[in-house]
This record gives structure tokens, C-alpha cells and sequence, in this order.
């Protein structure tokens, strides 16, 4: 009896279909399951759940223009990635192949939510329920995360119109099956930095990559962190990322792979997404920067910010950008480099004038 | 008070620097900036800011901010310039507390003594 497993990315949920997502589109330019969040996407996490199950084939369906298909999504065994336009259809057809290839069973899975239910009791659970599709549910609600029976939905005769009716009854129906164990849903980027802080809380069986150099802190291979820069377990830094010196990395916070934190900047309780430079002496406190953008999660406002000496995308991003932006972050315009480091020289030195002169050994009036 | 442009960037920074030249030219300069309209602001926006607040306190006055825009909030808590600003929610707040640091002129008529209980009293008393 085969099994196989349909993840989706790029298909928001109903409940996400609202301003949240609207945030979500301005911060950042592909879908959240797309991000890296310590060191893996979600997409890759919820893959290599199935692929751990012993899933006989995975199907990665990618909406088209949703997100550029990763090498690593090719990287697992026995997955195969399709850039698609009708989701629904494209479900339907690959439930058509696998009916043909005798794979009587599907897991059909949104990106946009990690779980860490048992699968295949997820999979028993269904085949003893005896119904056609099975949803799986939460204390929040309904997951985009069913089981199909290929077989009893005459997935060969099927139509795109019919496989969104299965889905959408197997809501309605009487058996669902309830997960107990850690569900998070990505609806919002602050569901970014949620997910990191929970595996840094150690809330979910996620560890980060990378050597625990300190008891919670994590760095990732390649990065650089500076021996003044002072980094609070738990955190974690990712691939190739760089930590200047002074800088403060705390609360949780965890910072992407091919990321540099400059010069005197506080990371408190921030997720600094991939490909990220934060400039000097800055501030980055419950929030979630990608690129040139910040997501004041306090505040509940996205901020784009122009000056790139402050914030602005690293690597093949910015060797693109105009000369211009480039020179004017290398002098910067408020908190320069060299600006701080001539002040911290001017203030060693002694200034001419200012020294205390000299006490004369004069006589004591009292004693004469 | 002044209201400070949606765009506060180095050209609009310009304009409102022009304006905000005769107030800061005055003694005790004591100014309120009402940040409710901000939406963008660069470092050179903030770098004006914080050259006008220099300006004033030379001539021993102050700006406050009020009302501040949640992005405009954001930049200056990103860039560290929150603390250096009083802020307050509303514009009527950060005008009151102007007027709470002035002392009420005391007459000097009075003595130094509580009025209330003074050499005559001590007296009566025994």
C-alpha cells in the first residue's frame, strides 16, 4: 500500500486572507513558508516530515510567482517541485498519478503551518474512520492538513471542482483528526518570529543548526562573531551571517543566514531575516527586518526605510543596486563609522586647556 | 507648535527647517512638534531634528515631541532617538508641561516662615 504527500506553498489560508496578509505581502516578497526561520523554511521542515515518514513520493506544488523554488526543495529524496497556476487542479491531477502509480493515500499539506502530529497515526486514524478525506484540527481550529483516500474519492474521474469539494467536506465531516502536540500556523511575519522564539524556548522538537557553543546559543556554519560582540543565550546566527563588534544579540532573537548586525547595534527580541544588513548603532527591538523593511511588531507598522546605511538587503540584492546608495551607506549620513570612531579618539584625547593645573605646595594656613 | 511633513526627508526637511529658523532664533525657544502626519523620515530628517534641539537648548529652550505616528515612533526607537526627545501623546500634553516647569512667582512680601503660625502665635501660645 503506497503513501503519498502533496505540499502546497503560496496558497494562503482563509483565515490569513485579511489585512495580516496584506503586512505580510509588504514586508516581504514571498510567502512565509518561504523564509528561513533558524536555519530551515517551513516548507523544507514540513517536507522533511514526510520524507521522515517514510512517504513514498512527495509532491511540491508552488503557485506560480509565489516563490523561487529553492535548490533544497530539489535536494530530498523523492520530491518532485511543479511551478502551478490552479492549485486545485494541479491537486487533482497528482491524485489522478498516484491512483495510477497504486498509491491508494495522500497527506494533502499547506506550507503555511508546522505541526508535529504522528503521521501515520494521522494516516491509521483516517483508514479506520472509513471516510473519504480526513482534516486534521486543532484547539484553534481547522489545519490544512488532510488525508485522501484516492481510491474512495475516484480521484481518476475527478475534476478540479470535486477535489475542492473533498477538501472543503472533510471539514464538515463528523471524523476529524485532533493534533495535541505543537501546531504554528504562518499567517503573519510576527508568526516568523513566534516560531523561532518557541524553538529557542525549546516549546517544539526543532533544534537549531549549527554548534551550541555556549548552553542556547547557537552559530551556524561560516558566521562570524565579533569577541567584543556580546550574544544572550537563548539565540541563534545563522550561516555565514556577521556580528560586529559591540553589538548586543538577546531575548530570543535569532538572525538569518547571510546577515551582518554592525557596529554597536541592539538585537533584542528580533528575527533578522535572511540576507539582511543592519547598520550601526541601531536599535532592533520586537521586530522582524528583511531587506529594507521593518516590521515594528509593537507597533504593528511596516516600515520601509530608505537610507541603506541604516537597513537594506545584503549579498546579489545589493551588488545590483545603483552606486550611488552604495557609497552613501559605505559614508552613511547620520551614525557613520568614521563619524563614531574620530569622536571616540577625540574624546580620549586631552584637550589643550582643560587639564587641572597643577597643586602648589603651599605653606598650610593652619599649621603656618 | 509645528507639524512636521509626511515626508520629512532632506528636501522637505529643508522647508520645514526654514520655518521652524524664526522659533528657534527666540529666547527660551519652547516648541512642540506634532509627528501625527509622518509616514517616511530618513537620517537626514532625524540628523535635523536633532540639530534643532541643540539649537534650542543653546538658547536654553527645548522641543518636544507629540503625537507621535506609529512609524515615525518606529525610526526613532530604531535609530535611538526616542530617548533624547520628551514625548508625549497628545500636542495639549506637551504643552502642558511646558507651562508645569515655570515656577509660580512667590511675593516677596511673605516671610520665609509658614504664614500660618508665625512669632505672634508662639507668643499666644504661651
Amino acid at each position: 500500500m503506497g503513501l503519498g504527500a502533496i505540499v502546497v506553498i503560496g496558497v494562503e489560508d482563509e483565515a490569513s486572507c485579511s489585512t495580516a496578509s496584506q503586512e505580510a505581502s509588504a514586508l516581504l516578497s514571498q510567502p512565509l513558508a518561504c523564509f528561513d526561520v533558524l536555519g530551515r523554511s517551513v516548507a523544507g521542515r514540513v517536507i522533511e516530515r514526510f520524507v521522515r515518514a517514510d512517504v513514498d513520493v512527495v509532491s511540491l506544488l508552488v503557485l506560480d510567482g509565489s516563490c523561487i523554488v529553492k535548490p533544497r526543495f530539489v535536494g530530498f529524496k523523492n520530491v518532485d517541485v511543479q511551478i502551478v497556476s490552479d492549485v486545485y487542479a494541479a491537486i487533482c491531477e497528482k491524485l489522478k498519478d498516484y491512483s495510477r502509480d497504486g498509491i491508494e493515500h495522500a497527506f494533502v499539506a499547506s506550507a503555511n503551518a508546522y505541526q508535529e502530529t504522528d503521521l501515520l497515526d494521522l494516516f491509521y486514524f483516517h483508514r479506520e474512520s472509513r471516510q473519504a478525506a480526513t482534516r486534521s484540527v486543532d484547539c484553534q481550529g481547522p489545519l490544512n492538513l488532510w488525508v485522501v483516500d484516492c481510491s474512495k474519492a475516484d480521484c481518476s474521474k475527478a475534476r478540479p471542482s470535486d477535489c475542492q469539494n473533498l477538501l472543503a467536506q472533510a471539514q464538515t465531516s463528523s471524523a476529524s483528526y485532533f493534533i495535541r502536540e505543537y501546531v504554528k500556523r504562518l499567517m503573519h511575519p510576527r508568526d516568523l518570529r513566534q516560531f523561532a522564539s518557541d524553538v529557542l524556548r525549546g516549546c517544539c522538537s526543532v533544534r537549531p543548526p549549527g554548534q551550541e557553543i555556549k548552553r542556547g546559543i547557537w552559530i551556524d556554519e561560516g558566521a562570524e562573531v565579533h569577541r567584543r560582540a556580546r550574544i544572550v543565550a537563548p539565540a541563534y546566527i545563522g550561516r555565514a551571517s556577521n556580528i560586529m563588534e559591540d553589538t548586543l544579540i538577546t531575548r530570543f532573537s535569532n538572525i538569518e543566514k547571510d546577515c551582518c548586525v554592525d557596529y554597536g547595534t541592539v538585537v533584542e527580541n528580533s528575527s533578522i531575516l535572511q540576507n539582511t544588513h543592519i547598520g550601526i548603532c541601531l536599535d532592533v527591538c520586537h521586530a522582524v527586518a528583511s531587506g529594507n523593511m521593518l516590521l515594528s511588531l509593537g507597533r504593528n507598522v511596516v516600515v520601509e526605510i530608505s537610507d541603506p546605511s541604516i537597513l537594506r538587503a545584503n549579498g546579489a540584492a545589493w551588488k545590483s543596486a545603483p552606486a550611488k546608495d552604495r557609497k552613501r551607506a559605505n559614508n552613511g549620513t547620520l551614525f557613520s563609522r568614521r563619524k563614531l570612531k574620530q569622536q571616540a579618539v577625540s574624546e580620549l584625547q586631552p584637550v589643550a586647556g582643560s587639564a587641572p593645573e597643577p597643586c602648589g605646595l603651599e605653606p598650610n594656613p593652619i599649621q603656618g | 507648535m509645528m507639524e512636521v511633513p509626511e515626508n520629512f526627508d532632506h528636501s522637505e526637511g529643508r522647508t520645514f527647517l526654514a520655518e521652524l529658523q524664526p522659533l528657534l532664533q527666540s529666547d527660551r525657544p519652547r516648541i512642540v512638534l506634532d509627528c501625527s502626519q509622518v509616514q517616511h523620515m530618513d537620517s537626514a530628517g532625524i540628523e535635523m531634528l536633532l540639530n534643532c534641539m541643540g539649537e534650542a537648548m543653546k538658547r536654553d529652550g527645548d522641543i518636544k515631541l507629540a503625537n507621535l505616528s506609529p512609524v515615525s515612533a518606529a525610526i526613532l526607537e530604531l535609530m535611538r532617538v526616542d530617548r533624547l526627545f520628551e514625548v508625549f501623546n497628545t500636542v495639549e500634553e506637551a504643552t502642558r508641561s511646558f507651562q508645569a516647569v515655570t515656577l509660580p512667582d512667590v511675593p516677596q512680601s511673605l516671610p520665609w516662615y509658614s504664614p500660618g503660625f508665625g512669632p505672634d502665635d508662639l507668643k499666644s501660645a504661651s
